[in-house]
């Protein structure tokens, strides 16, 4: 069954990515938005405006992250971040940037003076050769270290990413010596994701048999100089020792929401096997189509519970750079949808998670346990009921005191009936922003 | 066969409704994914593909009477493609005998005023279901010369499909359904215990187990005379696109789908491929999708 595992989970849910544009001065042969800059245009300030004013009421989000293109090319980048920190609702303001532009000290001066505390900066090779046949801009290798050491100067939250694709695999841990005099907090590194070449045709698909032991080289190095690493889109299995640097999860993105339909979706053929599989997307299609499967290679590390086709993929909170995930945020609005149903029940309400696709309270009643999901109002959708913002339905059941689970069940859906005011908004898209940020194509394309 | 155009296919479309009832390719009942309101049923699938292949004046009529003995929704069928021709396979589900008109007998009845049904294989056979296969020279001929007859497979058993002619029965298929993510342990040797593919090449079993499709419930891994095949049960509607796309459906086909994906939301499909090696080439002798009538 197609859901959402695989094809963008996991997210963090108290973390939100804006693409305020399109354009960049560099481009990388990798680049997953390559064909988003012809047909999509960036997220509108309106939009920003309501998803802004939206965090304000509900505090869903801990951090927003501009993003691009090169966002640093954006005008209206100090007027987003202007919106973002006025707003006094998010704890960080996170740029993704090339860091070219970040050569110009008084430039980043600037984003640090606005409100931006954390950068994530590319650097895809550990030397200009490498660097500037990536971005097929000369000079592009020297104004990203320029803008690294800048940043280093300032003293501000700064990360790096290195895209791992077959022009630079063999040198991911050079690229760790060219970094580390800058002391990032973090490093990653994400496996390249075709999205427009699924045949791989441009060979920027390399092979794990390649893949895994050079990143497994970077990470050593990373933690002998206490740096922390990050990996996404390498199985989880594959990283032997450094398995904890493994976080296959991404924000959630205000973006055009036909940016997906392109997304890699992945799979692991030890999806019900392996323990990690809720965090690990395991191998995306073109992987498998290029190189097969990788049966003999992966190593899933057997489940200790059972095997439930995900629903909706794991929750997963907000990033904290150096210091693993943040605690959950609560809700008191949505908490409040519930208020008084555990103890009536001799229950325990352990867990309310926002996203923004749904709300879920799990209840559990000594050894057993039901989760309450809300979903956006649908009626087309299969609900156990419908109230004027939801769909109501529930699901992991577990344990063995059904009849008092079923009391739980029927109380929670009464007495957030009787509550729902209206107007509480979810929303199962992934992207958010729907047709109209789609570029009119060129009169005489075919659409 | 000459393949005809969309334009000559202007069928009306059936719409879902309250009664309709969801099974998949065994007979097994799902529940669907959306509502039924303003989405099609998925015989539009099956009546587009007969107009497809210039038959739908010829079968549609035996088909239908079928339909009606036999209840809206308990017929499956199979709808095939070499990447030439289209031909169809219609499956009649009855495990428990309880019904006179799924029968052998019953079915030939059905069919009498369009098709005599030559084989008449003893009706004790504890068969589980029973098909026949539909193409054009079937309606031009107007006899069904061979059923397929199902047996249940069990533990250490696989499931079998013996081929009835007038003459007698042969032993045609074996079938294993497994759990696709639950019991790939078992799913993986069974593919490979092959002798038409090596899959010495570490990307081979990908062409097998295509990524896209491996999203289901259940796949069937079969064994046939000349090459082996392989079934994912309880796919979406976008997967039964990428494999109409991927293996070069007519276009009338496709774009009934593709034009309105939201229509066949509800429904959860089976497709099954068949494949040999041709060299280093994998290839689709035979595809096919599944839906009930
Ligand atoms: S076996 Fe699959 S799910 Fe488990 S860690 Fe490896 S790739 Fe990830």
């Amino acid at each position: 069954m197609l859901t959402h595992k695989g094809r963008f989970d996991p997210t963090r849910f108290e973390d939100l990515t804006v693409t305020v544009d399109f354009h960049c001065h560099s481009a990388c042969r990798f680049c997953i938005v390559q064909e988003g800059m012809n047909l999509f245009k960036g997220v509108s300030e309106d939009k920003l405006r309501a998803a802004v004013a939206d965090n304000a009421r509900s505090r869903r989000y801990r951090r927003i992250c501009f993003t691009g293109g090169e966002v640093t090319l954006e005008r209206k980048l100090f007027d987003y971040v202007a919106i973002a920190r006025a707003s006094g609702s998010f704890e960080h303001v996170r740029l993704q940037t090339n860091g070219r532009m970040l050569a110009d000290m008084a430039l980043a001066r600037r984003l640090l003076n606005a409100g931006v505390d954390e950068y994530f900066v590319s650097l895809h090779g550990h030397d200009a050769a490498t660097q500037d046949n990536i971005s097929q801009r000369p000079g592009s290798f020297d104004e990203a270290v320029r803008g690294i050491a800048n940043l280093a100067e300032l003293g501000v939250c700064l990360m790096t990413n290195t895209v791992i694709c077959t022009l630079n695999v063999e040198h991911l841990s050079r690229v760790v010596d060219t970094v580390q005099p800058f002391r990032p907090v973090r490093m990653e590194f994400w496996n390249y994701l075709p999205m427009e070449d699924y045949a791989d045709e441009r060979d920027l698909v390399a092979p794990m048999s390649k893949v895994a032991p050079e990143v497994r080289r970077a990470l050593g190095k990373i933690r002998e100089l206490g740096i922390e690493g990050r990996v996404k889109y390498v199985p989880r299995c594959l990283l032997g020792d450094f398995a904890e640097a493994h976080d296959d999860s991404q924000p959630d993105v205000v973006i055009a929401e036909k940016f997906y339909d392109a997304y890699p979706q992945f799979a692991c053929l030890y999806e019900a096997k392996c323990e990690h599989s809720d965090t690990c997307l395991g191998l995306h299609h073109p992987y498998v189509t290029k190189f097969g499967w990788e049966e003999g290679r992966l190593q899933p590390t057997p489940r200790t519970r059972p095997f439930v086709e995900p629903e909706d993929g794991l929750w997963v909170g907000s990033d904290r750079p150096g210091e693993g995930m943040a605690d959950a945020l609560d809700h008191p609005a949505w908490r409040a949808l519930v208020e008084g149903v555990a103890p009536r029940n001799e229950a325990r309400l352990s867990a309310v998670r926002l996203t923004r696709r749904t709300c879920s309270f799990l209840f559990e009643h000594g050894d057993s346990s039901v989760e309450v999901v809300l979903s956006a109002r649908d009626d087309g959708a299969p609900a156990l009921t419908r109230t004027p913002s939801f769909n109501i339905h529930y699901r992991s059941v577990a344990g063995p005191a059904r009849e008092k689970l079923a009391s739980i069940v029927r109380d929670a859906v009464k007495t957030i009936g009787e509550r729902d005011p209206g107007g509480m908004v979810l929303d199962r898209r992934k992207g958010l922003v729907g047709d109209e940020a789609a570029r009119r194509r060129p009169s005489g394309r075919a659409d | 066969m000459a393949l005809l155009d969309a334009s000559a296919l202007l069928t009306p479309l059936l719409e879902s409704g309250p009664d309709d009832r969801y099974f998949d390719y065994c007979l097994q009942p799902y529940r669907p994914r959306r509502s039924w309101r303003a989405r099609l049923r998925p015989e539009n699938l099956l009546w587009r593909s007969l107009a497809v292949g210039g038959v739908l004046e010829h079968l549609r009529p035996p088909l239908l009477a079928l339909q009606a003995a036999l209840g809206k929704d308990m017929t499956v069928w199979g709808i095939k493609w070499d990447g030439h021709r289209l031909f169809w396979e219609i499956y009649v589900y009855d495990p428990d005998k309880e019904d006179p008109n799924a029968t052998l007998e019953g079915i030939a009845r059905t069919l009498t005023p369009w098709f005599e049904v030559l084989p008449r294989p003893r009706e004790s056979i504890p068969y589980q279901m029973v098909s026949f296969d539909l193409d054009a020279s079937v309606a031009s001929r107007r006899t069904i010369d061979e059923l397929n007859l199902y047996l249940t497979g069990g533990p250490g058993h696989a499931g079998r499909s013996y081929k009835a002619r007038a003459t007698g029965v042969e032993l045609e298929n074996t079938y294993r359904f497994l759990d696709a993510k639950r019991e790939i342990d078992q799913i993986l040797p069974l593919l490979k215990a092959s002798v038409f593919v090596d899959y010495g090449d570490p990307a081979r079993l990908s062409k097998v187990l295509i990524p896209e499709l491996y999203a289901c419930r259940t796949i069937c891994v079969a064994k046939k005379r000349l090459r082996d095949g392989v079934y994912f049960s309880g796919i979406a509607v976008e997967q039964l696109l990428f494999f109409l796309r991927r293996f070069g459906y007519p276009s009338a086909i496709i774009d009934l789908v593709a034009r309105r994906p939201g229509a066949f939301e509800h429904l959860f499909f089976d497709v099954g491929i068949d494949y040999a090696l041709d060299g280093d080439v994998m290839t689709y002798p035979k595809t096919s999708f599944y839906g009930t009538l």
